[in-house]
């Protein structure tokens, strides 16, 4: 751990750090929030049963991350996280346009038409993503945030490993269902890997070192992994921007699903 | 050279049907056969089971990242009952106090003084 | 040995081991009867767990916190397990017969194998993901402690689990319905209209009541030791342990003729349409289609991913 390092109260305290702290969480919070719900919606669905129960439990990790990082906004802001998470506009969320997309046609209730390489595409990218962040965050002088990344990562590796079989069983067996899966992932993937103009002062800060390099860290192991399976891995076309607050109709969507029953009542105890 | 995990077989029993394998210990030897018998009488010299497995070592696949603090977990309360103790408070307290099915719960709310679900 | 052929002396020797109190593994000799009964039952289990995970399924993104979307997304996909589980037991006692799990999900498909009542139901609310926890998996978990006994090891090493896994699953669903309770009065209408909505289904999930003689079947499961016990027994046990604490929360069950008797502890109730429930476990319940139409088109589609699965592992 960082031997200057603050804890959340004190990060609290000063305006210039807890903006910062609160805006690197909505990026990974609201990423593993939509993520875990698109994994959670093959609940039950995925092609094969013990699968199905092993993407069970990365989805639930997945929210469970989510509910962590949101914790910490609740700290900071005194906004409850169920608030943080249920009620938010689209325009104030942060995550990546490619963790919103559907799994494919249709949705969990009506007609679904899954995609499961797209799944494994867009998975194994948040998942090399999310290491690349969480093992930054390590190093952050925010003891919660270095702490919160030491014990995620354990579960990361899982995850990213679950991904990497499918990946490579795919590369070898289905190459042109991985490559059209890619295709999908990229017209979508540009602002996955994206701090924007605040990378600068995430790592000047200590809140995040090293933050202006890792999204060139993270194409260059993604272009390693696809070279090495000799797939080719297209542009990512630039469009709108998740963590600008730029969406598309999906985030709206999941949105309503998520916070149907609470949006009933928020005030109740549930 | 010779690969001395080819001669070994780790052990398995189970003490009784309804219990799982466990393992036992772990015994060299030059054939599966071999591993059965010698185990039998290594291991089961008191205890009883009703089911003795060996497996050769190079035949089992582990899990590992080099680094077994990956195989820690997030803390998971709400997948065990742990977050649910405060049932059995709850409901010994409603047999003995049964809600009246037409009262106006809206008084009454939070005036079941403890709220557990929130801790 | 004797003269008689070998066939009824395996089968008596086998009877023997039964009344012992022997459980029975996957490769000991078993007559053929036994199998079916086993491969009928486990099937049917199985099924029911992984078409039982969609009912609640649809609750698991709409649950109301994140707390909440945490448990039920663990439960869901325990039930997801339990299925995994089930169908392994179910293949390996399929074997000789050249039949794996994909020949259950085509007989699942094509109504050949039922699943149970309960699953064909609507959820319309999310108090019916409560009552779902809360008394579905109470009254499963009666029947499964009861099939505890079975004299067909692989499975009772399943159900274990199973069983161990649904304590969990009730104190979720406890958990939600008490929430509701002494919530607004929205959140307790919304939990009535659901116990009201399930109560004859949670009475036909147990059969229906066993004439004055038992079938065949039952009997021979019975002798078998599959089973210990007849629907109208777990029924009995389900009122004993659910009426009292369903009234203690000022909840109103549908049935004024609901009482149980002061000398002899029967509970005597109005009987549930069972013609009605023929035609559920037939898959013309409310929402069986659906549910096998959401079901048969995922597995079709991701036909093509367990092919290549199994490419892979063949090479």
């Amino acid at each position: 751990m960082n031997t200057t390092s603050l804890a959340i109260d004190r990060v609290k305290r000063t305006p210039a750090l807890r903006h910062l702290v609160i805006e690197l969480l909505w990026q990974v919070a609201d990423d593993d929030l939509m993520i875990g719900f698109r994994d959670q919606e093959w609940l039950g669905l995925a092609p094969h049963i013990e699968e199905d129960v092993a993407f069970g439990s990365i989805g639930q990790e997945e929210l469970g991350h989510a509910v962590h990082y949101y914790g910490l906004i609740e700290a900071l802001t005194g906004d409850r996280a169920d608030d943080l998470a249920l009620l938010r506009e689209t325009s104030a969320r942060r995550n990546a346009v490619l963790l919103e997309q559907p799994n494919g046609a249709g949705d969990y209730l009506h007609d679904p038409h899954f995609n499961w390489a797209f799944t494994i595409v867009r998975h194994y990218l948040h998942d090399v993503w999310e290491m690349t962040v969480l093992t930054a965050m390590t190093g952050s002088v925010v003891e919660e945030l270095a702490q919160a990344g030491t014990k995620i990562l354990g579960e990361k590796r899982y995850h990213r490993a679950h991904q990497e079989l499918w990946l490579r069983l795919l590369a070898a067996h289905n190459p042109q269902q991985l490559q059209d899966g890619l295709a999908l992932a990229s017209q979508w993937g540009a602002d996955l890997a994206d701090f924007g103009p605040m990378a600068i002062d995430l790592q000047q800060s200590g809140v995040l070192p090293d933050a202006p390099l890792l999204p060139k860290q993270f194409a260059d192991e993604v272009t390693d992994a696809f070279k090495e399976m000799s797939i080719d891995l297209p542009i990512f076309q630039p469009g709108l921007n998740g963590r600008q607050g730029q969406h598309t109709a999906a985030l709206g969507g999941a949105l309503t699903t998520l916070s149907e029953v609470y949006r009933l009542d928020p005030g109740a105890r549930w | 050279m010779r690969n001395l995990d080819s001669e070994v077989y780790e052990v398995f029993a189970q003490s009784d049907s309804l219990s799982p394998h466990v393992h036992v210990f772990n015994v060299q030897a030059s054939s599966p056969e071999m591993a059965l018998v010698l185990a039998e009488e290594n291991f089961f010299r008191r205890a009883e089971f009703v089911s003795l497995w060996v497996v050769r070592r190079d035949h089992i696949h582990h899990l590992g990242f080099g680094d077994r603090d990956g195989f820690k977990k997030t803390a998971k309360p709400y997948r065990t009952t742990d977050d649910y103790k405060y049932l059995r408070d709850k409901w010994r307290y409603y047999r003995e106090h049964p809600m009246n099915p037409d009262a106006d719960r809206t008084s009454t709310q939070g005036g079941h003084e403890h709220d557990f679900t929130r801790d | 040995m004797s003269q008689q052929p070998l066939i009824s002396d395996r089968e008596a020797y086998f009877l023997e081991r039964l009344d012992r109190g022997d459980r029975i593994e996957a490769d000991d000799w078993m007559p053929e009867e036994y199998r079916r009964q086993l491969v009928r039952l486990i099937s049917i289990h199985a099924v029911s767990e992984i078409m039982g995970a969609l009912p609640e399924k649809e609750w698991v993104p709409r649950a109301p916190t994140l707390y909440r979307k945490l448990a039920i997304t663990a439960k869901v996909q325990d039930e997801v397990g339990h299925g995994q589980l089930l169908i392994r037991v179910a293949e390996d006692l399929m074997r000789p017969w050249g039949k794996t799990r994909d020949d259950i999900m085509e007989d699942l498909f094509a109504g050949r194998l039922k699943y149970h009542n309960v699953f064909h139901m609507a959820t319309p609310t999310w108090a019916d993901a409560g009552i779902i926890g809360w008394l579905v998996d109470g009254a499963a978990v009666i029947t499964q402690g009861m099939s505890l006994s079975c004299s067909y090891a692989p499975y009772a090493r399943a159900l274990q689990r199973i069983v161990e896994e649904e304590g969990f699953h009730i104190q979720h669903g406890e958990s939600i319905c008490l929430a509701l309770a002494e919530g607004t009065p929205m959140q307790r209408a919304m939990l009535q209209d659901a116990l009201t909505r399930w109560w004859p289904a949670l009475l036909m999930f147990f059969g229906p009541p066993e004439k004055s003689e038992l079938s065949t079947n039952q009997l021979r499961n019975l002798r078998y030791r599959i089973r210990s016990k007849t629907n109208e027994e777990l029924r009995q046990r389900f009122f004993s342990k659910y009426v009292h604490r369903i009234r203690s929360l000022g909840l109103q069950i549908p049935d004024r003729t609901l009482a149980q008797d002061a000398v002899t502890k029967e509970w005597h109730y109005q009987q549930p349409d069972w013609d009605l429930f023929r035609q559920i476990v037939n898959n013309h319940g409310p929402r069986s289609q659906e549910r096998l139409g959401l079901r048969r088109t995922t597995y079709e589609e991701g036909a093509w991913v367990r092919r290549m699965a199994a490419q892979a592992s063949s090479v």
